[in-house]
C-alpha cells in the first residue's frame, strides 16, 4: 500500500527517501543501486524496503 | 561519572558515528550498547484519536505508520516518563499526509523527519487526527528505540611481518570496521575492507588491541549521537547507583 | 443515515422487517457508514 516508513530489520527511517527513490529509479532510468547511495540507504535490509516496495493505493482507491 | 575513559572519533556526524573507547572490558562495551538500544527513553506516539479517516487505509493502519515517526526527544529532565505531547494531522485530499504535516502543542516534540509520507489521500478524502506522543523505552516498544544498527567491534591491530614468499598466490584479507597500524586509527572503507590491496605481497598479523572497541551507532533523528551515547552511560550509572544503595547495609 | 445503497447512493434506515433491501432502488447491497464519533487507537 504505502512505503512502510521504517525499514523492518534494523529500524532506520526510510520512508523519507520513497519520493526521491520512486522518481528516480522507477520513474526515471537511473541505477537504483546509484540512487540508494546518494540516498544514503547503506545496508541491504533497508535497501529491500525501497527497491521492492510498489504504491497501491491507486489501485484499490475505486473500490472505496 | 567518576572515571574517565578514553574516546576517541573515527568519524563523527549528527546521525551517525564511529569512535573508539579504550580502557573498558567487554561486559560494559555491551553493556553501553544495549543501554543505548533499550534504555534510553525516546518520544513516539502512542494513542491515536480518529476524529475523520476517509482514506484507504484503516485506522488501525494509520495509527502504526504515525506511531513509528521519530520525534524529537526533550533535553534531559524536561520530561519524566508517561509525560504526554499532543500532535495534530489535519489534510485533505488530493494530497499526500506526510509527517511534517502533523502540528505539536510543544516545539520540543517535533518530527524528526517531515518527508515520511502518512497516506497518500484521493480527491475528497480526508484524514484528521489527534496522537498523543509519550516518552518511553526501546524496551517498551521497538519506536522508542533512539538507536538504530548500534554495534561495536574489537579494534584490530595490524603489523607487517614480512614479504609473501615470491610464488605463493595472493589471498584477500578482509577486515571491517577500523584497524589500528603503527598508533594510527584507518577506516577499513579506505582500502576497500581488503588488507591485501593496502599490503600487497606482505605478511601481515592481525591481532585484537585488549579493552578496545570501536562502536557504530546511528540514530533514528530523535537526538544526536552524542547524546544517544551520554544518555545510555547515564542511565547505567543511575542504575548502578540504585544497585548500590539497594544493597547498602 | 448509518446505511447508504451501493446503487443509487441513498441514505437507508434498516427496517427489521422490510429485510435487507433498499426501499428507493430495492438494491441489496447496502454499505455501513462510518459513525461520526471519535475513535481512539493504541498504537501497539
Amino acid at each position: 500500500m504505502m512505503v512502510p516508513v521504517r525499514c523492518f530489520t534494523c529500524g532506520n527511517v526510510v520512508g523519507e527517501h520513497w519520493e526521491e527513490f520512486d522518481e528516480r529509479a522507477n520513474q526515471g532510468d537511473e541505477d537504483p543501486q546509484k540512487v540508494l547511495d546518494e540516498l544514503g540507504v547503506d545496508r541491504y535490509c533497508c535497501r529491500r524496503m525501497l527497491v521492492s516496495h510498489t504504491d497501491l493505493v491507486d489501485v484499490v482507491s475505486p473500490y472505496q | 561519572m567518576s572515571e574517565e575513559y578514553d574516546v576517541e572519533f573515527v568519524e563523527r556526524g549528527d546521525r551517525e558515528a564511529r569512535f573508539l573507547v579504550r580502557g573498558i572490558t567487554p561486559g560494559f562495551a555491551n553493556g553501553i550498547r544495549r543501554a543505548m538500544v533499550a534504555d534510553v527513553p525516546t518520544m513516539a506516539i502512542d494513542t491515536v484519536r480518529f476524529i475523520e479517516n476517509s482514506s484507504v487505509m484503516f485506522d488501525e493502519q494509520l495509527a502504526l505508520r504515525l506511531g513509528l515517526v521519530p520525534l524529537t526527544t526533550p533535553p534531559e529532565g524536561e520530561f519524566v516518563e508517561d509525560d504526554t505531547v499532543t500532535l495534530s494531522i489535519d489534510v485533505e485530499g488530493p494530497a499526500t499526509a506526510y509527517s511534517g504535516d502533523l502540528v505539536s502543542s510543544d516545539s520540543l516534540v517535533e518530527p524528526a523527519d517531515e518527508n515520511v509520507p502518512i497516506i497518500e489521500l484521493k480527491d475528497g478524502q480526508r484524514l484528521e487526527a489527534e496522537a498523543d506522543a509519550r516518552l518511553e523505552r526501546g524496551k517498551d516498544h521497538a519506536k522508542h528505540q533512539g538507536g538504530v544498527a548500534v554495534g561495536y567491534r574489537h579494534l584490530q591491530r595490524v603489523e607487517v611481518v614480512d614479504d609473501l614468499p615470491e610464488f605463493q598466490e595472493p589471498e584477500s584479507q578482509i577486515v571491517r570496521g577500523v584497524v589500528e597500524e603503527n598508533g594510527e586509527l584507518v577506516p577499513t572503507s579506505e582500502f576497500d575492507h581488503d588488507l591485501s590491496t593496502r599490503h600487497p605481497g606482505k605478511e601481515i598479523r592481525l591481532e585484537d588491541v585488549p579493552n578496545a572497541f570501536v562502536f557504530h551507532v546511528e540514530t533514528d533523528g530523535s537526538f544526536s549521537v552524542e547524546e544517544l551515547v551520554t544518555r545510555a552511560v547515564d542511565s547505567i550509572e543511575a542504575r548502578a547507583t540504585e544497585l548500590e544503595d539497594a544493597v547498602q547495609l | 443515515m448509518s446505511y447508504k445503497c451501493s446503487r443509487c447512493k441513498r441514505d437507508v434506515q434498516l427496517d427489521e422487517y422490510g429485510g435487507v433491501r433498499c426501499p428507493y432502488c430495492g438494491h441489496r447491497v447496502l454499505l455501513k457508514e462510518r459513525s461520526r464519533d471519535v475513535k481512539e487507537v493504541g498504537v501497539r
